[in-house]
């Protein structure tokens, strides 16, 4: 491989870096956003970790994948984590404040009510309880 | 509101990521000749109405499963006039290449490739987000407006379906 390619290689190796470090920055100032809405939330009982799920009516993949991963932590895991649904279609006002870019978004809160994690697509049943810091993966 | 139509968003992100791919190896390997062919791909896939690459994912990817559709209402005139203006550009680039402007030339490209992985990756569409500021602004030959509940030139929430 001849310097030249080397070097173009490089080049675009770094491009690439800084667009995936300003993704990563997007979704930390994703999370700084959301911490100060936490307790905002509907629902939300502070102490307990939970999982802030957006979605709406005609999502196929949130009917499909992300609601039964989320049933199934639930009846596993239920009473260490609360589920806040937010139907984005009826509370567009929420989905807009949390930086909601596609559904299904789930954020991971935990016990002091600091947004850890943000997912947007779906997230599955174990890496939301790693997100959680359940100990046992076993679902 | 405008009447909105059913469109595979798989099929429009699978063309942003191989015109992402073929910019970044036409840049590796120092080929302006590929830019010229990106450009051209693009600007015939907009004559045509459809994603230039889109063929690779409606003969290959979506039939063999390895791809699945993401059908979502959407206007596709905004989707047409990115790829155009996108191809505008990758032609300027190719053009600009071919006249040893190579600063400015490989800009242009790393541009598209720019935007078209933050359509791909992040769902936000500036071609699109262009158009519907022009339609704001009463600009003739540009009428439609976002779908209901969705940021101009954000990809629509949730699937339609899952038809094949």
């Amino acid at each position: 491989m001849s310097a030249e390619v080397l070097e173009r290689l490089f080049i675009a190796a770094a491009i690439s870096s800084l667009a995936v470090a300003a993704y990563l920055l997007l979704n930390r100032y994703a999370l700084q956003r959301a911490s100060s809405k936490v307790n905002r939330l509907p629902s939300y009982q502070s102490g307990l970790p939970a999982i802030v799920y957006f979605t709406i009516p005609t999502c196929a993949p949130c009917k499909t994948v992300q609601r039964p991963a989320i049933e199934r932590m639930k009846a596993s895991y239920g009473k260490w984590f609360q589920v806040i649904e937010v139907d984005a279609s009826q509370q567009p006002e929420i989905a807009q404040e949390w930086g909601v870019l596609t559904v299904p978004t789930t954020f991971v809160i935990d016990a002091n009510g600091q947004p850890r994690y943000v997912n947007q697509g779906i997230a599955t049943a174990k890496k939301l309880i790693q997100q959680l810091e359940i100990e046992d993966y076993s679902i | 509101m405008d009447e909105l139509k059913k469109i595979d968003h798989s099929a429009m992100t699978i063309n942003q990521v191989i015109i992402i791919a073929l910019n970044i190896i036409a840049f590796v390997f120092n080929q302006p000749w590929l830019t010229g062919l990106v450009a051209a791909v693009m600007l015939l896939g907009t004559l045509a109405g459809r994603p230039g690459f889109g063929f690779i994912y409606q003969s290959l990817l979506k039939p063999t499963g390895l791809v699945k559709p993401r059908v979502l209402l959407d206007n596709p005139e905004p989707h047409r006039f990115a790829q155009g203006l996108g191809g505008v550009f990758m032609l300027g680039g190719a053009l600009a290449l071919f006249s040893g402007l190579s600063a400015l030339g490989w800009g242009l490209v790393w541009m598209v490739a720019a935007l078209a992985a933050l359509n791909a990756f992040g769902g936000f569409c500036v071609g699109c987000f262009v158009y519907y500021w022009l339609t704001r602004f009463g600009v003739p030959g540009f009428s439609k407006t976002p779908p209901a509940g969705t940021f101009p030139g954000m990809r629509p929430k949730g699937t339609v379906s899952d038809e094949r």
